[in-house]
């Protein structure tokens, strides 16, 4: 094996079907984007090359761009907190369990492999002021707000809804990648530290908190650059309404593209996604220190 | 030699997946049409054999879910295409929500494949098929190759979509918008409908004193909010606030606009409360199912108010958008069309052309009157006593008319532009703007935009 991947040529047919794969299916695509960006570009029509005008638009004019970018920094804040929080609180009570794990286990995790498109139409019926809670609410007397439409508040009700319908949705998603770190954590680790002392509550933080940590990385750069380009469930539930109240960045970028065929303004806000993306992940990279340890 | 056979099955399973995943879809009986690739739902009424020519016709509703008069209709029209030319030509349908489907109509059409046959508004979407030559001109079909069919259509009805003289769509019915009242609320609450704008507010606080929801509209489906806009924009202005904008010798900022958009905020607090979150088809709901006085709609509304609530239809009363003390001209109306566009790029003109003559043909426009309520776009003759009665009443204020506009979003500069006015609306609505600042944020686009 290991003469096999000393030479040059093996690597090389190991590695082209993935290699023109990629090429092909993101990095062609990423460049032409980013051209597509310093151009002015209705699909239909030729690129005409105008600079940086379309970040400059972006920038000083597009009010939605402002709304978006702010909900898509709420979005990304709120679920980086809620989900890594509680999905590892799931994860550690789920492994210090016996009975029902794996029933808890599925139940969790089930929102994730369903469709976001049945999911957002499922929670945008239970948030209908004339269905769904605020019937139920009217029941004991309760006048519920409009939960969908309610555009007051520097964060408008209906993105702390969608935000709430993700983490329903994803923790799942955290708890297992989480579930997976705490399991392959050595019990003799844990006995070693109940030796010496230290409870239960002290043990997650001396023992499994300082080995999960790279898990940790992973999980909160999915989670931000997930959160970044989030689409489905707000387009499903609000489209970027009432008044592009709860556009995002993606279902902005959506809007212009197809909507008004305005492919090189779109593609500009496309850029401004993808280095945020990779902002945020090399900022999560270089504040979380990781030490080797043995498991 | 058990290991490498379960190997050799898991490679030969993801290799199958993965082809399969690969394959292009040809069966038509639910989904998709040959060689393309879908973003909506597509549906056919029945089943090609393989053999006819066929083709797609993109529309803005579901044909089976619907409980629209005019869809079934257009569901007839298709299952009779089909069966008429069966062994000859066949057409499949892509279906979306009225919401989606300019998004997804503009996705296909990026894509290269724009759909044979699409419904179309008047206005800047129509404009930018044409600009860009997604759009046929039928012209020299319909004044030459068929002018027998080119002389069945009403005058005038082509005015909206003839472009430099070249006619680029064919329309299939005609709405006028208006107000329609539920007359059990207005006897309950004792007033009659209104002639003015003041009378309005007037008959709109006795609704709301008698315990019902005096308007109801949808601010969430922007153009429901944007046509009761539209209205009070040519009350207070007339035709001259619509060319002015159109030829640059208007601002948004002008009085009439401030004076419109002022009407509206006053007009907007008799909504409903849930106007704000309602679509469309929750706001028509909320009034065929007796919980609103009025609504505010186009005579398209007919169709899905008696097909969802048949014994309404005795109750709904139609009057013409109040005029505005002081304001312009009263009697003119909001129409628009219904329009077919036929792909420039098809590869079966003759199947389009056949299933164009279907849609406003005798059958279909007789149906489009006696039983959808839409005015024909044919000069075919129309029993009215069966059709639905508030078409009657529509046509009894049509014929006061004297003039007409289109929708405001649909006839400014372009589709942006028109969902600046509608967001500007919106915006005026929801009271996170003032009548002065909505308008200046229209005229700060026109300005960056339009009359750069």
């Amino acid at each position: 094996m290991d003469k096999l991947l000393r030479n040059k040529k093996a690597i090389a047919v190991f590695i082209a079907p993935a290699f023109i794969l990629f090429t092909l299916v993101l990095f062609i695509p990423v460049i032409q984007v980013v051209y597509y960006s310093f151009c002015e570009y209705g699909s239909l029509t030729k690129p005409e090359f105008i600079g940086f005008d379309n970040y400059i638009k972006l920038f000083t004019e597009d009010q939605t761009m402002l709304i978006a970018l702010k909900n898509s920094f709420f979005f990304m804040i709120f679920s980086v907190i809620s989900q890594q929080i509680i999905g590892l609180l799931l994860a550690v009570l789920l492994t210090n369990i016996k009975k029902g794990r794996n029933f808890f286990k599925n139940i969790y995790y089930l929102p994730c492999v369903l469709s976001s498109a049945a999911l957002g139409l499922l929670w945008a019926f239970l948030f209908n002021p004339k269905m769904g809670i605020n019937q139920i609410l009217a029941t004991v007397g309760i006048k519920g707000p409009l939960w969908l439409s309610d555009v007051s508040g520097f964060i408008c009700l209906p993105m702390w809804v969608i935000a709430f319908v993700a983490l329903w949705q994803y923790v799942g998603q955290n708890m297992m990648l989480y579930m997976a770190q705490i399991m392959n954590i050595s019990t003799d680790i844990y006995e070693a530290s109940y030796i010496d002392g230290a409870s239960k509550v002290k043990a997650f933080f001396y023992v499994t908190l300082p080995l999960i940590k790279p898990m940790m990385i992973t999980s909160i750069s999915l989670n931000c650059i997930g959160s970044l380009k989030f689409f489905d469930l707000v387009y499903n539930m609000t489209q970027g309404g009432p008044n592009h109240n709860s556009e995002v960045l993606a279902t902005h970028l959506y809007q212009q593209g197809f909507k008004y065929f305005k492919y090189g303004y779109s593609s500009a806000i496309a850029v401004i996604l993808l280095i945020l993306c990779l902002l945020v992940t090399f900022i999560i990279n270089k504040c979380i220190k990781i030490d080797n340890y043995e498991m | 030699m058990k290991k490498k056979f379960i190997l050799a099955l898991l490679s030969t399973s993801i290799l199958t997946t993965l082809l399969g995943g690969c394959k292009v879809s040809t069966d038509t009986g639910s989904n998709a049409s040959n060689g393309k690739t879908e973003t909506a739902a597509t549906e056919t009424t029945s089943e090609a054999t393989g053999n006819e020519e066929e083709i797609t016709w993109m529309f803005w509703d579901d044909l089976n879910a619907t409980e629209d008069l005019i869809t079934k209709g257009y569901k007839d029209v298709i299952d009779r295409f089909n069966e008429e030319y069966k062994g000859k030509y066949h057409v499949n349908v892509i279906t979306t929500n009225l919401e989606e489907y300019d998004t997804k109509l503009n996705a296909l059409v990026a894509a290269n494949n724009t759909p044979d046959v699409f419904i179309c508004n008047p206005g800047p979407n129509l404009t930018q098929y044409v600009e860009s030559g997604v759009a046929q001109d039928l012209t020299d079909i319909l004044k030459n190759e068929e002018s027998e069919w080119y002389g069945t259509f009403n005058d005038g009805i082509f005015e909206r979509i003839t472009y430099d003289d070249k006619i680029m769509a064919i329309p299939t019915c005609f709405a006028a918008a208006c107000v329609f009242y539920n007359t059990e609320i207005f006897d309950k609450a004792g007033v009659q409908p209104p002639e003015t704008f003041d009378e309005m507010l007037d008959v709109c606080q006795k609704i709301k004193d008698a315990g019902y929801a005096p308007i109801s509209c949808s601010a969430s489906t922007a153009w429901c909010l944007s046509m009761v806009a539209g209205y009070l924009c040519d009350r207070e202005g007339g035709p001259d606030n619509l060319e002015g904008i159109t030829n640059g010798t208007l601002d948004w900022t002008s009085e009439s606009f401030v004076k419109a958009a002022t009407d509206l905020k006053e007009l907007s607090q008799y909504f409903q409360e849930t106007a704000v979150g309602d679509s469309n088809d929750q706001a028509t709901a909320n009034f065929y199912n007796g919980e609103a006085g009025m609504l505010v709609q186009g005579s398209w509304a007919i169709g899905q108010i008696n097909g969802n609530n048949p014994e309404f239809e005795d109750k709904c009363g139609v009057f013409r958008f109040p005029a505005i003390e002081g304001g312009a001209d009263p009697n003119r109306m909001i129409v628009k069309t219904d329009n077919l566009v036929m792909s420039s790029k098809t590869e079966h003109k003759d199947a389009c052309i056949a299933l164009m003559k279907e849609f406003t043909n005798e059958t279909s426009q007789k149906y489009v009157a006696e039983i959808g309520g839409k005015i024909p776009v044919t000069n075919v003759e129309i029993d009215y006593s069966k059709a639905p009665k508030q078409l009657s009443y529509i046509q009894d204020i049509l014929k006061d008319t004297t003039g007409t506009f289109g929708f405001y979003n649909e006839s400014l500069a372009s589709v942006e532009a028109g969902d600046t006015f509608d967001n500007a609306m919106v915006e005026v609505f929801l009271g996170s703007a003032t009548p002065e600042q909505a308008v200046q944020k229209i005229q700060d686009y026109y300005d960056k935009n339009v009359r750069k």
